[in-house]
């Protein structure tokens, strides 16, 4: 068969212009004709914004500006590529997928500098065969119909012989996973394993422990994949999680320092480094991250104004108010006219003036960011909030600070991690344990309000039970705790009375809500998935009907 | 006898900054080689720019495969081993050298199952089996035969030529020997031998592990030259 690429639109992002000429020849060789050329991010991004691509071949070294991976990362965080797009990495590395394939967001594939036209074809060739198998579980995926896109997945590891098998086991269990499915997911993995020694099947069987609960064998079989693997960085990234989870935050920084030293690049894993070192108080090691990761964001998507403040905030505890003021300036520079940036300054600096005896500049600095916080309403992120508390304390609007407290804590009771935050903002002011009696209070309500839920369920009064988590939720719009249990009764009132449209609609809002508010993908996952089944239920009565 | 501590010098980790440096400004000439190419398509078909192609990627091979060897030394160096089409892994080799090879006037053939498939680290595979192939197509005089196969529990690449076979003194040398052997006739060093060598060790499955054999049992004609490459 000869591959042609009449149909195909392709991207060319490369900064050396024979070297793009020479790439073009090869693809007009193909019958290409749909062939946009970028020579920096830049242009490659805003080129993806106005065309879906089929083919996106990148060169990683782009000089200045984005690189490979940084347009990478940022195609993929915003959605810019198709589901069977197909991202080919030109470096000039000879090892890139270890050098390159530490990150989080892999290519479909690397092709090292120079290569002959032939070789371009032949992995064109091979890539679009193999997107084609899987163009209908990659459609399901982006579409969030995990179940279709399970049902795919095993019909194809019916009927695909050896072709691609491996793969599709492990595309398989890692949909598994997703839904919660561990059993499923384990039983591919160890069937691998029997087979012989995959690092990504063992880092599976990691991962099922660490999700059920099993810290001492995720802890053991992670180890011993870095023992094995010590340069598979997804390793030490869950590694981490699972001291985490077993509260030694002293060991998950250990280990996530151990993989930035061998790749640094990662900017992710550098801000998961600043903040864990920043909680244990190791100012050193938090700062030298934090600045990492502002020098790393210049050109990637994930830059946020929570960077700066951060490091800001460790230039303020450690007595260096000058460099913290500087901090919020860049900030202000990187983010211009970003209301979030100036609200981190703005509450920022009214403690760091009023520290250094400005009592005039810290007062300003409070009324922008009163103005600014009211502004924002309800889009003031969590963790800003409770900044914004800490500067209304300081400056004796205590009111308000509990006001913002109050609904902080609601939202936010089963997060132990951020309620320990709150506490520890008491303390710095020497308020120990002022919000300990509405921190009780919450949780004996939402206890309360599980409770008559559950009874309720079990009663089978399940309309009371749908009213009863209502009111909750309106009085705690953000607790994911309570959306969750109702998104379990409302999928089960739909299963035994049957659904409706009106009913599916609710259940879908609930859904985005839950996915917005940040739950772990594997609690979500199931509900997706028997969501999924509804739907394709109410599609078949619906057009039976017809 | 007493050591000054600065006279402490890591000669391998200057190696192989110097090496990187190397490669570096050898990825310019290349550039300027593709540029010279696509400004003059006179020079592009001639053998001696072919040539001078051939060379400069003979050299960055070399020392992309010195830059392995010192990370695997450190232990900066991790094979990632996945199932691969081995048809795959034949394409991608014969894509690489196919212009190379028709410069000579070699033909290279290649045979392998349609549903065979191989636990490797394909892009390092490819690059081994090219170097072997880069070796062969010295020697050969019309064909080389690539192939894989299967064989008991492992997948075997073969790599055979219709020339005059290795020298028997080179055969009877041990492993290790073999590996490192510097021809000054050729100018080999044998670093590519001793690469491909490491390389097998690298991919285990269980107790087994990868390795290769020379020999002179070609199919291709009597004494010839065979390569294979075993991986479990």
């Amino acid at each position: 068969m000869k591959l042609k690429l009449k149909t195909k639109k392709i991207l060319l992002i490369e900064d050396y212009a024979v070297m793009r000429k020479t790439i073009r020849e090869m693809l007009y060789a193909l019958e290409a004709h749909a062939i946009v050329e970028a020579e920096n991010g830049t242009a490659a991004i805003t080129a993806m914004g106005k065309t879906r691509f089929n083919i996106v071949l990148c060169d990683y070294n782009l000089g200045p500006g984005k690189n490979g991976l940084q347009i990478l990362e940022e195609a993929r965080f915003r959605k810019l590529l198709p589901f069977n797009a197909i991202f080919i990495m030109v470096t000039a590395e000879q090892d890139p997928g270890m050098v390159l394939g530490a990150m989080e967001n892999k290519p479909d594939d690397y092709l090292t500098k120079p290569f002959t036209a032939q070789q371009l074809y032949s992995r064109l060739e091979r890539h679009i065969q193999r997107k084609k198998v899987l163009a209908n579980i990659e459609r399901e995926l982006e579409r969030g119909n995990l179940a279709l896109a399970i049902f795919y997945c095993d019909k194809l590891l019916q009927t695909n012989g050896k072709k691609m098998r491996t793969q599709l086991m492990k595309l398989r269990a890692e949909l598994a996973i997703t839904v919660s499915d561990f059993s499923a997911a384990k039983t591919i993995y160890e069937e691998i394993l029997e087979q012989r020694e995959i690092n990504w099947a063992r880092l599976g069987l990691g991962k099922i422990f660490l999700l059920q609960g099993e810290i001492p064998d995720a802890t053991q079989t992670f180890q011993n994949v870095i023992a094995e693997n010590p340069m598979m960085m997804e390793a030490y990234d869950w590694l981490a999680r699972t001291y985490e989870a077993a509260d030694e935050s002293a060991d998950a920084q250990e280990i996530l320092h151990a993989a930035v030293d061998l790749s640094p690049q990662a900017i992710l894993r550098q801000k998961h480094l600043a903040v864990i070192a920043e909680r244990n108080g190791n100012t050193d090691v938090a700062k030298n991250a934090y600045e990492t990761v502002i020098k790393l964001g210049k050109n990637s998507v994930f830059k946020a104004p929570a960077d700066f403040s951060g490091l800001a905030k460790i230039h303020h505890k450690t007595g260096t108010e000058i460099e913290a003021l500087k901090v919020l300036d860049n900030m202000r520079q990187a983010f211009p006219n970003d209301p979030e940036a100036e609200l981190r300054s703005a509450t920022l600096e009214t403690e760091i003036y009023l520290k250094i005896n400005e009592k005039e500049l810290s007062e300003q600095a409070y009324r922008r960011a009163f103005e600014l916080h009211t502004k924002m309403a309800n889009l003031v992120p969590k963790d800003l909030n409770i900044d914004m508390a800490k500067a209304c304390y300081i400056n004796d609007d205590a009111d308000k600070a509990d006001a913002i407290l109050n609904n902080l804590v609601k939202n936010n009771i089963d997060d132990d991690e951020f309620i320990a935050e709150i506490k520890a903002m008491h303390q710095s002011l020497g308020m120990d344990n002022h919000a300990d009696s509405l921190i009780k209070k919450t949780r004996q309500t939402l206890v309360d309000i599980n409770n008559r839920g559950v009874s309720l369920f079990k009663q089978g009064d399940l309309q009371q039970a749908i009213n009863l988590l209502e009111k909750a939720i309106e009085k705690m719009p953000d607790n994911k705790t309570i959306i969750l249990n109702m998104l379990k009764i409302l999928l089960h009132d739909s299963k035994a009375n049957g659904s409706s449209l009106k009913k599916l609609a609710q259940i879908q809002h609930y859904i985005d809500r839950a996915v917005k508010l940040g739950s772990a993908r594997e609690k979500i996952g199931n509900i997706r998935m028997e969501f999924n089944k509804l739907l394709l239920n109410h599609n078949a009565k619906t057009s039976a009907h017809d | 006898m007493t050591e000054k501590p600065d006279s402490k010098i890591d000669f391998p980790a200057i190696l192989a900054s110097s090496v990187h440096d190397i490669k570096n400004s050898l990825g310019a000439i290349r550039a300027l080689i593709a540029e010279l190419a696509t400004q003059h398509q006179e020079l592009a078909g001639k053998n001696d720019f072919i040539q001078l192609e051939y060379e400069a990627n003979r050299m960055n091979n070399s020392l992309m495969q010195l830059l392995i060897l010192y990370k695997i030394d450190r232990k900066r160096f991790q094979i990632s081993i996945d199932e691969h089409s081995t048809l795959d892994i034949l394409n991608e080799i014969v894509a690489q050298q196919a212009d190379l090879l028709a410069l000579n006037n070699i033909q290279l053939e290649t045979a392998c199952p349609e549903d065979l498939y191989c636990f490797c680290d394909a892009a390092l595979i490819c690059n081994a089996i090219g170097t072997i192939l880069n070796n062969a197509q010295r020697y050969a005089h019309k064909r080389i035969l690539l192939s894989a196969y299967r064989q008991d529990e492992y997948v075997a690449f073969s790599i055979e030529d219709d020339g005059e076979g290795y020298p028997e003194a080179f055969l009877n040398m041990p492993p290790r020997a073999k590996n490192m052997q510097i021809d000054y006739h050729t100018g080999s060093t044998g670093l590519g031998l001793y690469f491909v060598a490491i390389i097998a060790e690298m991919h285990g499955n269980g107790h087994k592990k990868g390795l290769i054999l020379n020999d002179n049992h070609s199919s291709l004609n009597v004494g010839g030259a065979r390569f294979i490459l075993f991986l479990p």
